[in-house]
């Protein structure tokens, strides 16, 4: 048995009383290190909720979520990134005014980030290496001839893969992808499964929140169902595909084996 | 050729803040309404450490008489220091609500230096203020302070340049676009907010130096908003994007008004017609350059180019 990458142990979140995740008991699952696990649910489980108390935009009212034996209730967002973790938004977001290629790169641990290093010109050395990388990551997830390209130019499903490759860059411990396939069309939906699979293959720890559950269940090895907040089950695709709960709240009975 | 000397001086002088203003605004996102309160902390600490002890009427506690460069470094560290203590507070806010507070804390500096007269004399302000003579390398005063000018001017757009052209420049650029996507690639928000508010808090603080040096006199009225204001209107009028069209900005700006008064005025009245000429035409030409935006245009030819 791996170790458990991230534990989620009985967090509840409130939004002005009203229980956003959690319920009475609060919500806990722990994520393997390795598991590709998909986070379905209807509209207003509190998906993104449980995307953000991960990654520290938000913060729990109670219970803890704790990376790689690392208590997150303290940590503020770029402190849990640098701990490694990375994640996507549900509305894709870029950075307007740089470039796509400074779009990636400026995702990765830089020590040329510095004053000290602007002014005495010390970052020109890494940067050769840096902007190699990020144009490797961009060709990766298809985006290879838009390198100089300036972000206004690119499509809402190019962003999102903009958004993969700006978190690539940074060899994420556990990746976080909320509703990657949302408003990319079906080639760039195969090659982004293609590129989950292939993260997934190389060991990575990967959580995908999707609609698109004929895309997710095909490639996620274990998946958690959420209801108003509520863990409603888990189990591997094909158990959830027969789960009685899970096709009455979630799946219709079209899905049901 | 005497206004022309005035306005390379002034120009260049006033071009140091709007360049400041531009790293903190255009790049860093914060919007400064109290650029003045470093202006005046860089004037006041350089007249402070340069003058003699008091003596006579002289209500000021301080005069360390040390030499003109001691002050000019003292003015920056005086600045530098003025934006520690009001950034430490108020970087947390965001638009409307950092222009107020930045504005509050000028005026409340305005305020100490009316009313603690052990600063610099309350109202009557610093008189004489000390400055080095430029004979001794052979040159004539207005030549001397109009380099100097164009020299701290050319020196802060090289330092900022060089900056955001570094990688340091792509981390600003992207928190200015989007905090929430920064955050989560690990950026330390809050930490590089305040290393820009404090960086380009220096060079106006060596402006305030060199304008105290020029007009020899450092007062509370020389240090009012209408400077803040003066120096976001030649941001505005230069297109924030790029640094010449900051500079751009400003020397239109401080020319235009130069060549205003320096009609000649048979009476008073005229003079008083060409005072309220002067605002008019200030404002029409404030909203012909925003309709055709000229300098941004300049700006992208030299781009493409």
């Amino acid at each position: 048995m791996t170790r458990d990458l991230l534990v989620m142990d009985r967090v509840i979140k409130r939004f002005g009383g009203l229980k956003a995740v959690g319920g009475d008991a609060g919500l806990s699952f722990a994520v393997p290190e390795g598991t590709f696990l998909g986070l379905i649910g209807p509209n207003g489980a509190g998906k993104s909720t449980t995307f953000n108390l991960i990654s520290g935009v938000l913060k729990p009212d109670s219970g803890a979520v704790v990376l790689d034996g690392v208590d997150l209730s303290r940590a503020r967002a770029p402190q849990i990134a640098a701990l490694g973790l990375g994640r996507t938004f549900q509305t894709p977001r870029a950075f307007s005014s740089l470039s796509v290629l400074d779009n990636v790169i400026v995702g990765a641990d830089n020590s040329g980030e510095t004053i000290g290093s602007a002014v005495f010109g010390r970052w020109r050395a890494d940067e050769r290496a840096l902007r190699d990388k990020a144009a490797a990551v961009l060709a990766r997830v298809g985006l290879a001839d838009r390198v100089a390209d300036c972000v206004g130019n690119l499509s809402g499903g190019e962003l999102r893969m903009l958004e993969v490759a700006r978190q690539l860059v940074r060899d994420p411990k556990i990746l976080l992808l909320d509703e990657p396939t949302a408003g990319v069309d079906p080639s760039l939906q195969a090659k982004l499964s293609r590129i989950l699979v292939d993260l997934h293959a190389e060991g990575r720890t990967l959580i995908v929140v999707e609609h698109n559950l004929h895309f997710l269940l095909q490639i996620a090895d274990s998946v958690v169902v959420l209801q108003n907040g509520q863990l409603l089950s888990k189990g591997t695709p094909s158990e959830i595909k027969a789960d009685e709960k899970v096709i009455t709240a979630y799946l219709g009975t079209e899905h049901a084996a | 050729m005497q206004i022309f000397l005035t306005i390379v001086m002034f120009g260049s002088l006033f071009s140091v803040l709007t360049l400041s203003l531009n790293l903190q605004y255009a790049r860093g996102g914060m919007i400064n309404f109290g650029v003045v309160a470093y202006f005046a902390a860089g004037a006041y600490a350089y007249a402070i450490v340069t003058q003699q002890p008091p003596k006579g009427l002289d209500q000021y506690l301080f005069g360390l008489g040390a030499p003109w460069w001691a002050g000019f470094i003292a003015a920056g560290l005086a600045a530098m220091a003025f934006a520690f203590l009001t950034g430490r507070p108020t970087l947390r806010l965001r638009g409307e609500y950092l222009a107020l507070t930045t504005f509050a804390f000028a005026e409340m500096l305005h305020s100490l230096l009316v009313n603690e007269r052990r600063i610099g004399n309350g109202t009557v302000g610093l008189a004489n203020v000390e400055r080095p003579d430029p004979a001794g390398i052979g040159l004539s005063e207005g030549y001397a302070y109009a380099g100097a000018a164009f020299l701290l001017m050319l020196v802060t757009a090289l330092a900022f340049r060089r900056l955001l052209a570094s990688p340091y420049g792509r981390a600003i650029d992207a928190i200015r676009d989007d905090e929430t996507a920064a955050e989560a690639i690990g950026k330390d928000i809050p930490r590089l907010r305040f290393q820009v508010f404090v960086i380009s808090a220096i060079p106006i603080g060596f402006a305030g130096a060199l304008y105290a040096m020029i007009t020899t006199l450092v007062s509370p009225d020389l240090f009012t908003a209408e400077v803040t204001f003066f120096v976001w209107i030649a941001l505005v009028l230069g297109g924030e994007r790029t640094l010449h069209g900051a500079v751009a900005g400003t020397m239109a700006l401080v020319g235009f008004q130069e060549l205003i008064r320096a009609i000649p005025f048979e009476s008073i009245r005229a003079a008083e017609i060409a005072a309220a000429a002067e605002d008019v035409l200030t404002g029409l030409l404030f909203i012909l350059i925003l309709r055709w935006q000229p300098f941004e245009v300049l700006a992208k030819r030299k781009q493409t180019a």
